[in-house]
């Protein structure tokens, strides 16, 4: 006889446990428990059976997996929070007995991140444990830079220390940091949320938000506490990715702070990376503007220049030299991917990484950019330098560390600019003499010789990888609309890039035509019609092909339609014959919307039949298959009726435009 | 009384020895104040310990005197008057005394008692010269032995002195004699008092008594000392040195003289342990030398976070299956850009609809919104809401892994063939046969795809022209009972029909224009031969008493003009008629016909053979294998296929209907088709399973009859009572690897249901795609 089973003690009731017994069995309080589980990565599972997993008559809502919660019975970080349990009750009890200065005594040893923002534990063991190779810890970065981003603007409360706002800063500056240097920012989007970033560091594309500066409202209930928890393992985290950034590219970490800068408002200009290798001292990058000779005293300049002039003549000579090695020598070897071209024809075409003619990481790196005040200066400044750009200057208002605030320093070429066009008498008079004399301009007057956009060129630039022409984004004019760089065109989805003739469905198409066609009936015009054929004609041979069958089947049908049509199409001609030439042009629209008409008939004909096919081939599936495929088609249908009713709202668009 | 007297005596004598010793004190100027006084002092109820001192000696002395005295006394007590002097005033005095004895307090006399116990006896000499105690004689009054005697006490209790003020009494003793007032001072003697006050005068008056009340020094300097808060008697030193038993003065020997021991002057191991742990713990920083905590405090802060390469010896390691990594929030649309395209805009609608529902409802949480320039776009008001639901997601929400099918649906779908590799099929009603009255129940085409023979509940087969539908010939079998099947003879050397009405069976020859004399003439041979044979062979002995299964005979002049040649009769009513391929046999069915319910009719010998002694279950149709020797029979639930030749069962088919109606077999002989009553249609794979490959439930009413096309075209059909016929496409491969395609291709419909019943039977043309059904509408039809 077999042993006898007894119900919950293996399978399912073992495999899950719920929260509270998990929470008795790690002997935490909740909160605690809490903390270690945000810190471990361990969460809640869903039985497959929720009736099986939980022993007790009232509904569990939590389940944990047994073993995860066996996987937290060894982790060195329970103790360091029964210690801090113990303590607490030592406080309490000591308070009770009113003995003050025995709890304050104890409270000093009280590690109290949530006010202090630094825990006496680490969490580094932690974080090498869940990410075992740093490309996991990449991948997993999104959260954390769009959490440190967010806490590094909100205002300091009590839940939130300003000193951990402090330290979120500055690692979400040491981040920014390493993009410019690395030049691994991608894209960059401007959502009604804030500013969407994307960057690819050693292949992993990472996606975070960067609220815009403004003070966060904090509505609703939000609880700090457990945003705290997460936001202390992102910051070691981010810490330990830095370093390793850091050092992958050369550089020491964390770079030298500058305390007083950072009060006046530099923000990326208060740190100055060094490269590791402090011995020879010389690599220190004043990070900000790469101009840090600008403004010496002439002497040395003037020195320094022949220096440079010197030398470049040097390298021009050896270049020279080198050229004519190569040119009768070898090949020098590269590191670069060699192009593979097909010598003969027939072979396969194998995709490979391209060279675009210039390197989208140089794409400002000519340019000096002057950002005017009304314009915001960190996300411009963060991109622009992540493009290239070494020179940028700003309004002196909008914190230290420009290359120049004097907006009318001759070496700027590009200038951002976010005001209305004044529509006044002031820039008749402000044009002329006043640009040399005053300082500052009038409101629409400009400097020569520079670019005057907004600032939304930038991103659609960098999103484009070239330099978009500055013409449609010039200060006042009506935007072009700004698209986000992360969708990823699908087939069949509606794509506002693409003109919406090339989208659109058959049926749509014809609607639309026929209600144009009339439209049309009082105007005629004759360019449109003639498109309209040509089209007209493509599609007629597109269908034929496919309605053969169809007339087969439904000959009844079709053949009394074709022969209403064709008396009808006679009776026109007839009567034109009789009208002469003027009923020329009308019956010749006529006999387009009947075309159309009749298109528009073989259409729904054909969509017939295929639903009717459809439903035969469904009649065929398994019940569970076709739920599944039933499902399958809701969502789609879903979708393609908001790509329609998008499609309908751009036509309707186009069309109010073109009246 | 004699007791009473010495005390008097003795009181007597006591103011004198009194008043000697006062005179030895004083020079005797107030003689009588003084002793006056001296006695007004002894009856005072408060006396001190002092005074009882005092007294006691005063009064041993007395008693001393007393004593001595005592013995003359007793001796001399007639004597006393005597002894005493005679002067009045003395006398006077005494018995002044005496009263005065009687308001005492008891204090006195328990001292008295004392006395008198103590010297209540007297020693003397015996006659040896021993001593002798010589015990007083008692004196046995009343009362005389209560040593608690008290002196006459006021007994008018708790109330005040005045109410007496009157009278010259002050209240009675216990003897409830009249207690008199003591005599107060003349105006001399209170002229006196005023003008020297006495030692210890407070100028009260004693409640009990009346007398002025007096206070003694001692109780004078008690009082004074409880009022300045000081120990009520004088005690030195209230708190003195303590005197300690052993001091700390050392001793200069030494209490042992064992040498000093080694580990005296050895530093210890002990402690050196102790020590060792303490470095330990500073070592390994357990213990921090003390810092003041503002100091900690600052370095605390300035100690940067350590930071190093984290992952320096990184090892990838597989990913746990179990762990679900958390998804990653999707990307931006362009519906959140700042400045969206304009179709992405909600329009008024849109907005209001948005605004109106409840947050949780929304699809999206927020409405696109189109600002002209990067300078108006707002701070995002939900973002912290966002970032913090984000956070529940990570940490509280299940995760589960949802296998999502990116596939296009439609790859779900059954390649189905191309409607025009399907075809032919069957499409429209071609011809409609009328003719019969009430149903038709049966149709049959001839194997040469000419004739169409119908049977119906008029009693009549009939036999048409296919294509035109025209009526050739018609004969009544029975005109009670409805014909239930015809079947035309498979072999196309004839022209031979078989019915079935009733109990009958009949086999006939019809006439029709394509029948040759030659053709018929050799159908009825092929009839008539059964008959030489049922003559001249042997027909297999019966066992007498056993009515054979059937009987072959003629059926009448009558009906062999009309070209009815046999007749069989069996011996229930017959359902179906099955013919073998060959046309030498037929099989026919009659379900209520139990153990004879199947029969086998060999044409040539007009043999009929029951196969099955016993069936399980009620024979609903039975049928030739098309290709082997094999034989099919169809019980309410299953298919049995029997071996003619081995004689035994080769397979039982179960297609899990409640109740077959019929089954065809592939002309392949591989596959089955199935009907039953519960709607359903099957097809079994022979060589697969005893269970069916597909089940298809397209009708809504019971199957009644399934046929495939037998012709070479990959068709079959069936008939319901839902008046339509269902034909499908069921091409069987080659190959037997490929599972079999089965399409639904049409349904026919113009059958009319009547009572419930729609089409009955369905027969396909033999070569062409067209198939014949007979409806209980009274019609048969052709459809092409």
């Amino acid at each position: 006889m077999p042993k006898i089973k007894k119900k919950g003690q293996a399978g399912q009731a073992r495999n899950y446990i719920t929260r509270t017994k998990a929470v008795k069995k790690l002997q935490l309080s909740l909160p605690d428990f809490r903390k270690l589980c945000i810190w471990k990565g361990i969460y809640p599972r869903e039985p497959r059976s929720r009736k099986k997993a939980s022993k007790s008559a009232t509904a569990s809502t939590t389940f944990y997996y047994t073993k995860d919660i066996q996987y937290l019975l060894h982790e060195p970080l329970l103790q360091k929070f029964r210690d801090q349990k113990v303590l607490e009750k030592k406080i309490s009890r000591a308070l009770g007995r009113g003995d003050v200065s025995d709890a304050a005594r104890l409270e000093r040893n009280a590690a109290r991140p949530d006010k202090t923002g630094k825990p006496r534990y680490t969490l580094n063991h932690i974080i090498r444990e869940r990410y075992p190779t740093f490309i996991d810890a990449l991948r997993d970065l999104d959260d954390c830079l769009s959490m440190l981003f967010l806490f590094a603007n909100l205002p300091s409360t009590s839940a939130v220390p300003a000193k951990m706002i402090a330290r979120c800063e500055r690692l979400c500056l040491e981040f920014q940091h390493y993009l410019i240097v690395s030049n691994s920012l991608r894209k960059s989007f401007l959502s009604i949320k804030g500013i969407y970033y994307q960057a690819n560091i050693q292949g992993e594309d990472i996606l975070w938000l960067v609220p815009y500066k403004f003070n966060q409202r904090v509505v609703g209930d939000v609880d700090f506490r457990i945003m705290g928890t997460f936001v202390e393992f992102y910051m070691t985290l981010l810490g330990f990715v830095n370093y390793r950034l850091y050092t992958t590219v050369g550089l020491k970490y964390p770079p030298k702070f500058d305390q007083l800068k950072d009060d006046q408002g530099a923000e990326l200009g208060a740190f100055a990376l060094e490269g590791v290798n402090i011995a020879t001292g010389e690599e220190t990058k004043a990070i900000t503007n790469g101009e840090s000779e600008h403004g010496p005293d002439p002497k040395v300049q003037a020195e320094v220049d022949k220096l440079v002039q010197q030398l470049r003549d040097e390298s021009n000579e050896k270049t020279e030299e080198a050229q004519a090695e190569d040119a009768d020598g070898d090949e020098k070897p590269s590191d670069a991917i060699d192009k593979f071209e097909p010598v003969a024809p027939g072979g396969d075409v194998l995709p490979q990484p391209s060279y675009s003619s210039s390197d989208p990481s140089q794409l400002f790196s000519k340019f000096t950019f002057f950002l005017s005040r009304e314009t915001p200066r960190q996300p411009l400044e963060f991109i622009l330098r992540a493009f290239g750009c070494k020179r940028i200057g700003w309004d002196s208002v909008l914190g230290e560390g420009a290359f120049t605030t004097d907006e009318s320093d001759p070496s700027i070429t590009h200038q951002i600019v976010d005001r209305p066009v004044v529509q006044a008498a002031v820039s008749g008079e402000g044009d002329g003499e006043d640009n040399q004399t005053a300082q500052k301009l009038g409101p629409n007057a400009r400097y020569p010789g520079r670019v005057y956009v907004q600032p939304q060129w930038v991103w659609d630039s960098i999103n484009d990888e070239e330099l978009k022409s500055p013409e449609l984004y010039a200060p006042g004019a009506a935007l072009p609309p700004h698209l986000s760089p992360f969708v990823k065109p699908t087939q069949g989805q509606y794509d506002p890039t693409i003109p919406l003739e090339e989208q659109q469905t058959e049926g749509e198409a014809i609607a639309a035509q026929l209600e144009d066609a009339n439209e049309e009936d009082g105007e005629e015009s004759e360019v449109e019609n003639d498109m309209d054929i040509a089209e007209d004609d493509d599609e007629d041979e597109d269908e034929e092909g496919e309605s053969d069958e169809v007339e087969e089947e439904d000959e009844e049908e079709g053949s009394e339609e074709e022969d209403e049509s064709a008396t009808l199409q006679r009776q026109i001609e007839l009567e034109a014959e009789i009208s002469g030439k003027s009923v020329q042009s009308k019956k010749k629209v006529d006999a387009k919307t009947k075309a159309k008409l009749e298109e528009k008939k073989a259409l729904e004909r054909r969509q017939k039949q295929e639903a009717e096919d459809l439903e035969r081939a469904k009649g065929m599936l398994s019940k569970k298959k076709r739920k599944l495929f039933e499902q399958m088609q809701y969502t789609n249908n879903k979708k393609s009726a908001e790509d329609m009713k998008l499609r309908e709202k751009r036509r309707r668009l186009e069309k109010e435009k073109r009246a | 009384m004699g007791s009473k007297l010495t005390e008097k005596k003795r009181k007597a004598r006591e103011p004198e020895s009194d008043s000697e010793s006062d005179n030895e004190l004083a020079n005797g100027l107030f003689d009588g104040v003084l002793s006056q006084s001296e006695d007004e002092e002894d009856y005072l109820p408060s006396d001190n310990g002092d005074d009882d001192v005092d007294d006691s000696e005063s009064e041993s002395e007395g008693s001393d005197g007393s004593e001595d005295g005592g013995e003359d006394d007793d001796i001399l007590s007639d004597d006393i008057p005597s002894d005493v002097d005679g002067e009045e005033e003395i006398s006077k005095l005494v018995k002044q005394q005496q009263e005065l004895e009687i308001t005492e307090p008891g204090v006195d006399p328990k001292r008295k008692d004392d006395d008198g116990e103590e010297k209540n006896y007297r020693i003397e000499k015996d006659a040896n010269g021993g001593e002798r105690y010589v015990y007083d004689e008692i004196d046995p009054v009343y009362d005389s032995d209560d040593s608690d005697a008290q002196g006459p006490v006021n007994t008018i209790g708790d109330i005040p002195l005045s109410f007496y003020d009157s009278y010259p009494h002050i209240g009675y003793d216990i003897n409830g004699k009249k207690i008199m007032r003591p005599a107060t001072g003349d105006a001399l003697q209170s002229l006196l008092d005023s003008i020297e006050v006495p030692k210890g005068w407070t100028g009260l008056t004693d409640v009990n008594t009346g007398n002025p009340l007096n206070l003694t020094q001692e109780e004078l300097e008690l009082v004074r000392r409880v009022q300045m808060g000081l120990l009520p008697n004088e005690i030195e030193d209230p708190y003195p040195d303590t005197v300690e038993y052993f001091t700390s003065i050392e001793e200069k020997m030494p209490l042992s003289s064992a040498p000093e021991p080694k580990r005296r002057f050895l530093p210890s191991k002990n402690e050196a342990k102790q020590v060792m742990k303490l470095v330990r713990a500073i070592r390994e920083g357990r213990i921090l030398p003390y810092r003041p905590p503002e100091e900690r405090e600052r370095e605390e802060e300035e100690q940067e976070e350590q930071h190093f390469d984290l992952w320096q010896n990184e090892e990838p390691q597989a990913p746990n299956p179990l762990h679900i990594p958390a998804p990653k929030l999707p990307p931006p649309g362009y519906d959140l850009s700042y400045n969206p395209p304009e179709e992405y805009l909600p329009s008024k609608e849109e907005r209001e609809e948005w605004e109106n529902a409840d947050p949780e409802d929304r699809e999206k949480p927020y409405l696109p919104q189109k600002y002209n320039a990067l300078r108006k776009v707002p701070a995002w008001g939900s973002l912290v809401n966002e970032r913090f639901e984000r956070c529940m997601d990570l940490y509280l929400a299940p995760r589960v892994r949802k296998n999502r099918l990116n596939i296009d649906p439609n790859s779900l779908l059954p390649k189905l063939p191309s409607p025009s590799e399907l075809k032919p099929f069957p499409t429209v009603v071609q011809t409609i046969f009328r003719g019969h009255e009430g149903r038709v129940r049966s149709v049959a085409i001839d194997p040469t795809g000419i004739a169409l023979a119908t049977g119906g509940d008029d009693g009549t087969v009939r036999v048409w022209e296919l294509l035109t539908g025209r009526q050739v010939w018609s004969v009544r079998l029975n005109s009670e009972e409805p014909v239930n099947a015809v079947r035309w003879r498979p072999a196309k050397d004839s022209f031979i029909l078989a019915a079935a009405t009733g109990e009958d069976i009949f086999l006939m020859v019809p006439t029709h224009a394509s029948v040759t004399p030659a053709l018929d003439q050799a159908s009825r041979d092929v009839l008539a031969a059964g008959f030489g044979y049922a003559t001249n062979g042997q027909q297999q002995a019966l066992p007498a008493g056993k009515e054979p299964p059937a009987k072959w005979a003629r059926p009448g002049t009558k009906l062999e003009d009309e070209g009815v040649l046999v007749r069989i009769t069996v011996r229930s009513t017959v359902k179906v008629i099955n013919w073998h391929r060959r046309g030498d046999h037929f099989a026919t069915v009659s379900p209520t016909g139990q153990r004879s319910s199947v029969a086998i009719h060999t044409l040539s010998k007009h043999l009929t053979q029951i196969p099955f002694r016993k069936l399980s279950g009620l024979a609903q149709t039975a049928a030739f294998h098309p290709l082997r020797p094999l034989f099919f029979v169809a019980t309410q639930r299953t298919i049995r296929c029997y071996d003619l030749q081995k004689l035994e069962l080769v397979k039982v088919v179960q297609p899990g209907a409640k109740w077959i109606s019929s089954f065809d077999i592939h002309p392949g002989g591989d596959n089955l088709i199935v009907g039953s009553y519960d709607k359903r249609l099957l097809w079994h794979d022979l060589d697969l399973s005893n269970r069916p490959y597909k089940t298809m439930r397209f009708h809504s009413e019971a199957i009644r009859q399934v046929r495939y096309h037998k012709g070479g075209l990959p068709l079959f059909a069936d008939a319901s009572d839902d008046g339509s016929l269902q034909i499908f496409h069921g091409k069987v491969p080659n190959d037997q690897l490929e599972n079999p395609t089965i399409v639904p291709v049409k349904m026919l419909k113009g059958h009319k249901v009547v009572n419930k019943l729609g089409v009955l039977d369905i027969d396909w043309h033999p070569r062409e795609p067209w198939c014949v059904s007979a409806g209980a509408d009274g019609t048969a039809r052709l459809w092409m």
